[in-house]
């Protein structure tokens, strides 16, 4: 690639051709000001906050559209452009609803900010502005449009990102404001609730139910962790204030997601309903009463001594490799979860933004793995790319598919795909077979195997590789997290057991099955390591101190006394 | 992100965005969720997206319309000639509704306009396609009458 020579601010740098002026500030170390230019998506230059001065350009130019061109010289603090700047920001306060002390993001607000830095102490012209109605139909978080700037860096993050589409705006001029489809209420749209828009906002447009008024930036503090609910293993931020998560963002400079959460990963942890489980719980008489850490390990050992040397642990995706690890001092079997994942050709999950034909087998990415699902979406909507639905059931992937054929019916999708430069197949253990049949017929296919549990290959690495599919041993230890479900074959498995202990970070569903019940830190409570299906292993780091007994040491005293 | 993303979309297609919204309004009568989706579907455009574009201009509906749609101009020639209040409200009174209702038997749809570039015949109203100039509550009757008597 050429570079081209340009001068901002009196400093000469080397930009490659191409770039705009602000990635060239940017490579240069010099700071302009934007608003509704955001990394992940691409440029529009609406909100002409980071307007420069560029000589022999008759006007200011936006920073963030503008490309470079050899020998140009910019000046991005003159006086001029300073000027400019306070008059962008006093239209941007004196249109709609921007009276800081009531906003929930004050102390965090990108266009706060900015008057702060440029010394907005008032703004000159009437305020002039429609009300318009809060639209508070999503579960987890609302719209105010009156805080709205119209950055459309919504639009843009549903749309390239997330491939949703969901977004839009009506109207013009003062009128215009974000709709949701073809203006329904946003909790009726086809929203998937990933919460990108929410947390890609500028201002207190979005209010996420959760966090608002929860604390400001300096009064919060921000951990880098890892999502353990699927295997794509997402890197997230996790929002912290006085020892307790607040809000769950995606990390922008973490692989696979870059900064892309699901609702699974964003909401459903704050908006837990389950009984967290702080105390042991032993089973007396049929009733499950609280006890001593000590109490409950010895009626643990008993029970399970009682039962017989056929002692089987089942993890979940929520143990880290250092739990599962820990595992070993208890005797007997050991079994995951769910199905023992399957081995694809070692494909990233970078593949599935350069895939041309995308065949999902007998799975649905808008349920698990929907941060997988969302390359699949952009792709069809912005690259061209054709999916496939192979599946005997409708999925929520079906409308970004040019067709959904049944299992029987694979034939057509090969047909399709043969043609095609980089087809993926996309499977879990479900498609396994069929994926590998697929994939004989076609060279070019490159497979995307995607874990069935959040730490699946963690804790086959560890030696927990055999999947659960209904073995009968006489007693279980469930090493359970977070996790929301029992499978059907452990639940039935778990009925016929003579004695269960649990180890898990909710009541529910375990106090229906298990004898002893032992709490366990959750993944925003513990540090270690995971494996996700690209077979890279993250770190987590705990956000909160707690005082429970972790896996390891559960798994340390119980198996002495074993 | 690559610049080249936006390279499926045809652009010469996506030009032909309001034309064919005026073509799905004289056929719907109105731009229903349906009729954008078709047009949508026609250029291979996001339903959103159109719904925007359509949104953006002021001669989209999105409600259906009576059979007729009166537009009665408001412009200042019209005004000064001393139409525009007196019409509106004879229109009113006569029909029973107000500006942007529409009449129970679903005949007519009453709206005011800024102007019909006619100032030169004011007072005037357009019905459809038809213009008509130097109006009197007279005219006006006739006209109504003669539209109704068409069914």
């Amino acid at each position: 690639m050429t570079n081209v020579r340009v001068t901002i601010d009196g400093q000469e740098v080397l930009v490659p051709a191409g770039s705009t002026v602000l990635e060239a500030a940017r490579l240069a170390g010099i700071k302009i000001s934007t608003l509704c230019d955001h990394p992940a998506i691409e440029p529009i230059g609406a909100c002409r906050v980071c307007l420069v001065e560029i000589e022999k350009q008759r006007v200011l130019q936006p920073a963030c559209t503008f490309p470079v061109s050899e020998g140009m010289v910019v000046h991005t603090n003159s006086e001029r452009v300073q000027e400019s700047r306070r008059f962008v920001l006093q239209l941007l306060f004196s249109e709609r609803n921007h009276f800081c002390m009531f906003c929930q993001m004050s102390g965090s607000c990108e266009l706060q900010s900015l008057a702060y830095e440029n010394g907005l102490d008032h703004w000159e012209f009437d305020r002039a502005f429609t009300k318009f109605s809060v639209d508070a139909s999503r579960k987890y978080f609302a719209m105010d449009h009156n805080r709205c700037i119209l950055c459309r860096r919504c639009i843009r993050a549903c749309d390239e990102l997330v491939g949703n589409g969901t977004l839009g705006l009506k109207n013009r001029g003062a009128n215009t404001i974000i709709i949701a489809d073809l203006d329904v209420p946003f909790g009726e749209s086809s929203c998937v609730s990933c919460g990108t828009c929410l947390q890609i906002c500028p201002t207190g447009a979005l209010m996420d139910r959760a966090s608002a008024y929860m604390g400001a930036k300096n009064e919060i503090t921000r951990v880098k962790s890892r999502c353990m609910a699927c295997s794509v293993g997402c890197g997230v931020e996790l929002v912290v204030r006085d020892n307790r998560v607040i809000r769950v963002e995606g990390d922008w400079e973490a692989a696979p997601n870059k900064g892309l959460l699901c609702e699974i990963g964003r909401f459903h942890p704050l908006h837990e309903e389950r009984h967290r489980l702080r105390k042991p719980l032993v089973r007396r008489e049929g009733i499950l009463v609280e006890a001593t850490w000590e109490e409950a390990l010895r009626a643990a050992a008993q029970g399970l001594k009682a039962a017989g040397q056929e002692v089987c642990t089942v993890a979940s995706g929520f143990v880290t490799n250092e739990e599962a690890a820990a595992l070993q001092a208890l005797p007997g079997a050991k079994a995951l979860m769910g199905s023992a994942p399957v081995a694809g050709d070692g494909s990233c999950l970078g593949v599935l933004d350069e895939a041309d034909v995308y065949i999902m087998v007998n799975t649905d990415l808008a349920k698990d793995h929907q941060v997988a699902g969302f390359a699949i979406k952009r792709s069809v909507r912005h690259r061209g790319a054709r999916l496939v639905v192979l599946s005997d059931q409708p999925t929520k992937m079906d409308d970004w598919a040019i067709a959904r054929w049944t299992l029987a019916e694979a034939d057509r999708a090969v047909r399709l795909a043969a043609e095609a430069q980089m087809p993926a197949i996309i499977y879990t253990p479900e498609g396994a077979a069929l994926a590998e049949t697929l994939a004989a017929q076609l060279p070019r296919a490159k497979r995307v195997a995607l874990a069935p549990l959040g730490n699946a290959l963690g804790l086959a690495q560890a030696g927990i590789s055999q999947g659960f599919d209904g073995q009968k041993a006489a007693a279980y230890v469930v090493v359970a997290g977070e996790a929301p479900a029992m499978p059907a074959p452990l639940a039935s498995a778990l009925d016929k057991a003579d004695f269960v202990v649990a180890q898990a970070s909710y009541r529910e569903p375990w106090d229906q099955v298990a004898d002893v019940l032992l709490p366990m830190p959750t993944t925003f409570e513990k540090s270690g390591t995971m494996v996700n299906t690209e077979g890279h292993a993250y770190a987590l780091s705990a956000a909160v101190k707690v005082t429970l007994p972790s896996v390891q040491e559960m798994a340390a005293q119980l198996g002495s006394l074993l | 992100m690559e610049a080249g993303k936006f390279a499926v979309q045809d652009p010469a297609k996506r030009a032909m965005v309001l034309t064919a919204l005026f073509i799905a309004q004289e056929q719907f009568g109105y731009l229903s969720p349906q009729a954008i989706a078709r047009v949508a579907e026609r250029l291979n455009m996001a339903p959103e997206d159109v719904y925007e574009t359509a949104t953006f201009y002021s001669m989209f509906r999105f409600k259906p319309v009576g059979r007729h749609v009166i537009q009665v101009c408001e412009g200042l020639s019209c005004h000064l000639a001393g139409g525009a209040e007196r019409l509106v409200e004879y229109l009113q009174r006569t029909l029973g509704i107000g500006p942007g209702e529409t009449t129970l038997d679903g005949m007519f749809t009453l709206q005011t306009v800024q102007c019909l570039a006619s100032c030169g015949t004011s007072p005037t109203m357009r019905i459809d396609d038809t213009l008509y100039e130097s109006l009197t509550t007279d005219k006006v009757d006739m006209i109504l009458q003669a539209l109704r008597g068409e069914g």
